[in-house]
């Protein structure tokens, strides 16, 4: 193989600057074959234009040039199995990654991590807010478009350390530890009746995390055990809001930050292989969550320095499998959780003790208990058929303030059943149909009262606590048509619908949930060197809401052609396809090439249920559909200068469509507006050279 | 010289079946000889390319050789005579191997069953006839499934729903490979839901989400509850990953009392500023535009707005 032309001059610079790693080409020994490869590549990139959508995680966002460095070195020592592996990507990328490790196979080992994960706000901030960044921030009116320009973003960085060590055989300690800054602004905002202000909220946090194992093996036995811990560091705990005349005082002055918190957890789990074919888990854990931040606003007098807050975990799990027939598979699960909060209590808010208040004042700690159960069963019939079948409880106990705004449930039980048949004919093809039915019910809700005694509002099964009956069926075929062609089809159907709660003889809140989906893959083998793929699927999610403003005492719909029970029908359709294409046209050249788009749109219609009609002064205008369509298309190829050294190139083509409306001619009272380009185009084109080493 | 010819003639015909009867050398595994006389990387299956990895580091005691995973397989070895094909191995793991997914499962189970793949047979995947070299790629040094940026390639084999989810404008960053499935799922079983990697939703989003764990002074009992009751972290056209946009969202759960059943309105007519509730539940960032601490709020100064997350 001979490259000729500019490869050839390529290939000669080459030479000389890599020296012996350029060997002439030879076929590989058996010790090439078995020895770990390496790998690192040097290149440049250009992003067309500044984007929003493109570059939001891969740091790509703006126009210009990149470096594009990657290495992947890999040694291994064969006489005493020891690697040694240093690996980087993205490396001149602000989402670059870094790790070193060395590990004795089978005894010791450790590594060190380094993560960078940027995360670029998709819209452009205009605004008069002084102090971004900072935890003291003065509001001041601006005309529309005529502050200052933004755009924000976060970034994380998380180191990661690690080791293991085999301290008996079968024996092995592994202890991991993460710290990761995350440090940036993003949107935020306050806001009254009338009168919504801008702000960002400054993000300076650390999270630390230390997972400490020990884990014992030996034949039929496995257990481990240990230590699981985590804390969340914030140096900004409170955002202080003044405001500049002639713009009006801030709604809020103080707005409370995310507050410190930690949690400690220890577990230990177990399985054993009773036969073969029969075996037994467990787990059980114990943590605590606390948050004893002091608090950083003035609190009432009396009032604890901080909440005191403290939650009290407990996991118990114990599973089953086994096969006591040939034909026969059974397999069980139970399950036991218990999040107990120790919160003390206290009235925080005094001034909220009124009689037509929906609080107490106090604070809320939320206890939840959940059991759940689950034995599943298959069985071999007779042409390879085989069937399923499922059962599944669970069970949920929460507490509730006394006074509340929402209406409640202490438990809610979900017994769902399933049946399924799979079949594989021949060797080409297997098909499944699966059919599951849930019920979820629980106790009777609460009764809502004010903290005066009065009746509130009792209409609304929460999404999470009403009565739901779910069915959803199942449909897959995989077949290999011929030896080249490999097809797969899946279908998915679902429905919820939503029941129990009736006020003023109507049914308000979640009504009904359906979803269907829809997709086809193929793949098709030309030749060795020629594979092609193509995938399509279509998603129809719709969601069910009612309505209806109240009034009255007790508070009813009030169901006038004024403010009428209303519902609402959101719709979400997604198609999306993909093309892909992969080639070695010659023994140096290998091309491939993906299209994918995805075509999203969201219906949101709201309509009249009673009058029949109503639409009270346009009040019930129609919202317009938003819709996202995204389209990437990629070319790489790879060129092989020698064995060892070679050339990519590729080329990415992005386009972000929207015509989102939400922020559209939205501005704030202090004149802050918020944008993005709704027809964002960008190509990325890149060229490394690479060489094995 | 003649003489000389016989006798190089000789030694070879001492020599040559001492020579034929010498036990041929492993490749790459102890004791991989009597697969590797006939397989080598020129094969239909090439094999040897095993020795770059774990599995092929034979200076570990406790690695495998080839008959560990595929069984002994005497007829394969040893082609009975009235054959039409030689037999296949004991078990195969490729599209068309006839062997049963949890014995194909237990050969890797033999040696991998404990720490994090301790709950396999109780996993989803183990019950959808799913087995351990339906993801992973043994005999190569790239195994796609455990890299973070083609881990999805193989997810996406059978979570298809998922595969169009990952490219809504609100996602998290799985195509940069900055998170990854398995960041999220253990695929090897687990006793959170989901086969999440930790023993709640919760518990799992405060993985890189802690600054919403509180417990706060002013606690929403959904936030506390369960993540996933309004965000489906998979990808949405909602902002902040919300499975509805707010005030449906909202609207799901809340009294109608207030402003709770506000209708949205159509914001695309110009707004000065000033806008009506109606328009505010919608626009810009929804409800939030008003209660901005929905995940809870540690304010613990009395007066109006923090019961509502407002401060």
């Amino acid at each position: 193989m001979k490259p000729s032309g500019k490869a050839s001059v390529l290939a000669a610079a080459l030479a000389a600057a890599f020296g012996p790693a350029l060997a002439a080409d030879e076929e590989p020994s058996i010790a090439q074959l078995k020895t770990p490869e390496s790998e690192a590549s040097l290149g440049v990139g250009y992003v067309s234009d500044d984007n929003q959508r493109f570059g939001q995680y891969n740091g790509l966002n703006e126009k210009g040039g990149y470096l594009l460095l990657d290495a992947d070195v890999v040694r291994r020592n064969d006489e005493t199995g020891t690697w040694l592996r240093f690996s980087g990507r993205n490396l001149g990328l602000d989402s670059r990654e870094l790790r070193f490790e060395q590990e004795r196979q089978g005894n010791w080992g450790y590594f060190i991590d380094f993560s960078q994960i940027p995360r670029f706000d998709p819209y452009t901030v205009n605004t008069g807010l002084q102090g971004i960044g900072s935890t003291n921030q003065a509001q001041t009116l601006v005309t529309p478009g005529a502050g200052s320009e933004y755009h924000f973003s976060t970034e994380r960085k998380r180191w990661t350390l690690g080791g293991n060590k085999t301290l008996l055989p079968g024996l092995t300690g592994d202890v991991k530890y993460r710290t990761e800054e995350k440090k940036g602004d993003r949107l935020w905002g306050q806001g009254t009746f009338g009168n919504w202000r801008f702000l960002a909220d400054p993000i300076d946090q650390t999270t630390n995390q230390v997972d400490a194992t020990l884990a014992y093996s030996a034949g039929k036995l496995q257990l481990t055990g240990g230590y699981y811990g985590t804390t969340f560091e914030n140096r900004n705990n409170v955002l202080n809001v003044t405001n500049v005349a002639p713009l009006g005082a801030p709604p809020f002055t103080q707005m409370a930050l995310p507050p410190d918190n930690q949690s400690h957890q220890l577990h230990f789990a177990g399985g054993y292989n009773f036969t073969p074919t029969a075996r037994g888990t467990f787990k059980v854990a114990v943590g605590r969550i606390t948050q004893e931040e002091d608090f950083p606003t003035a609190a009432v007098a009396g009032a604890p320095g901080n909440l005191g807050g403290r939650i009290d975990t407990t996991l118990a799990q114990a599973g089953f499998s086994a096969r006591p027939l040939p034909k026969l598979s059974l397999r069980a699960d139970l399950r036991y959780e218990n999040r107990d909060d120790k919160t003390p209590t206290f009235i925080y808010y005094p001034s909220q003790r009124t009689a037509t208040s929906t609080n107490n004042g106090e604070n809320e700690p939320r206890d939840i208990k959940t059991l759940s159960g689950k034995l599943d069963a298959s069985y071999q019939l007779p042409n390879a058929f085989k069937l399923n079948g499922g059962v599944e409880y669970v069970e949920k106990k929460r507490n509730s303030p006394p006074v509340r705004s929402v209406s409640f449930r202490e438990t809610t039980e979900e017994t769902s059943l399933s049946v399924g048949l799979r079949r594989a004919i021949g060797e080409s093809m297997t098909g499944a149909v699966s059919y599951l039915h849930g019920q979820r019910t629980g106790s009777e809700f609460l009764t809502n009262v004010n903290f005066g005694g009065t009746l509130y509002s009792n209409a609304i099964a929460p999404l999470h606590l009403a009565d739901r009956d779910r069915d959803t069926v199942r449909a897959t075929l995989n077949w290999a048509a011929t030896e080249a062609l490999a097809l797969n089809f899946r279908a998915d159907l679902s429905q919820d619908k939503y029941t129990g709660r009736t006020t003023t003889g109507f049914e308000l809140g979640p009504r009904k949930g359906e979803g269907q989906f829809f997709s086809a893959d193929g793949a098709y083998t030309f030749s060795e060197r020629l594979q092609a793929t193509a995938w399509a699927s279509h998603a129809r999610n719709r969601y069910e809401n009612a309505l209806c403003p109240e009034s009255g005492a007790p508070l009813t719909c009030t169901n006038s052609a004024a403010s009428p029970v209303w519902g609402d029908k959101l719709t979400n359709t997604d198609t999306s396809f993909g093309l892909g294409l992969r080639s070695q046209l010659t023994a140096q050249l290998k091309i491939s090439a993906d299209f994918t788009q995805s075509d999203v749109r969201d219906e949101m219609n709201t309509f009249a249920i009673s009058p029949a009609g109503a639409l009270p002064g346009g009040a019930l205008a129609v919202l317009p559909d938003i819709n996202t369509k995204v389209t990437t298309f990629k070319l790489y190829g790879d060129y092989a200068l020698r064995k060892n050294v070679g050339i990519r190139a590729q080329w990415i083509h992005d386009q972000y469509k929207t015509d989102d409306w939400t922020w559209q001619n939205w501005v704030y009272n202090d004149g802050t507006t918020i944008t993005q380009d709704p027809n964002q185009k960008v190509d990325f084109f890149g060229v490394a050279i690479y060489i094995h080493l | 010289m003649k003489a000389l010819l016989q006798a190089l003639v000789l030694l070879v015909a001492l020599t040559a079946p001492a020579a034929a009867q010498q036990p041929r050398k492993d490749m790459v595994l102890t004791g991989d000889a009597q697969c590797t006389r006939c397989h080598n990387e020129g094969d239909e299956f090439p094999v040897l390319a095993i020795g770059k990895t774990k599995h092929g580091t034979v200076a570990d005691g406790r690695t495998p050789t080839c008959t560990s995973c595929h069984g002994e397989s005497n007829l394969h070895v040893n082609r009975p005579a009235d054959a039409k094909e030689r037999p296949k191995p004991d078990r195969t793991f490729g599209k068309t191997s006839k062997t049963p997914m949890d014995e194909r499962s237990g050969a890797c189970l033999t040696c991998h069953q404990g720490t994090t793949r301790m709950h396999w047979q109780l996993s989803a995947h183990a019950g959808n006839e799913v087995s351990c070299t339906s993801c992973h790629q043994v005999h190569t040094q790239h195994d796609r499934v455990r890299d973070r940026v083609t881990q999805t390639e193989v997810c996406f084999t059978c979570h298809k729903e998922q595969r169009a989810q990952l490219r809504r404008p609100s996602r998290h960053p799985i195509a940069e490979g900055k998170v990854a499935c398995s960041d999220c799922h253990n695929p090897h079983g687990s006793v959170g839901p989901k086969m999440l990697v930790r023993d709640s939703v919760n518990d799992t989003c405060y993985s890189c989400h802690m600054e919403k764990r509180g417990p706060f002074v002013r606690t929403h009992e959904p936030v506390q509850e369960d993540c996933s009751i309004c965000h489906n972290p998979h990808g949405t056209t909602n902002p902040s990953l919300l499975k509805v946009r707010p005030p449906f969202l909202c609207q799901s759960c809340h009294e109608p009392d207030s402003h709770h059943s506000t209708i949205p309105n159509n914001g695309r007519a110009t707004l000065p500023p000033g806008a009506s509730t109606n328009q505010a539940v919608i626009m810009a960032r929804g409800c939030v535009n008003c209660h901005t601490n929905i995940h809870g709020s540690n304010n613990p100064t009395d007066g109006g707005g923090g019961r509502g997350f407002r401060r």
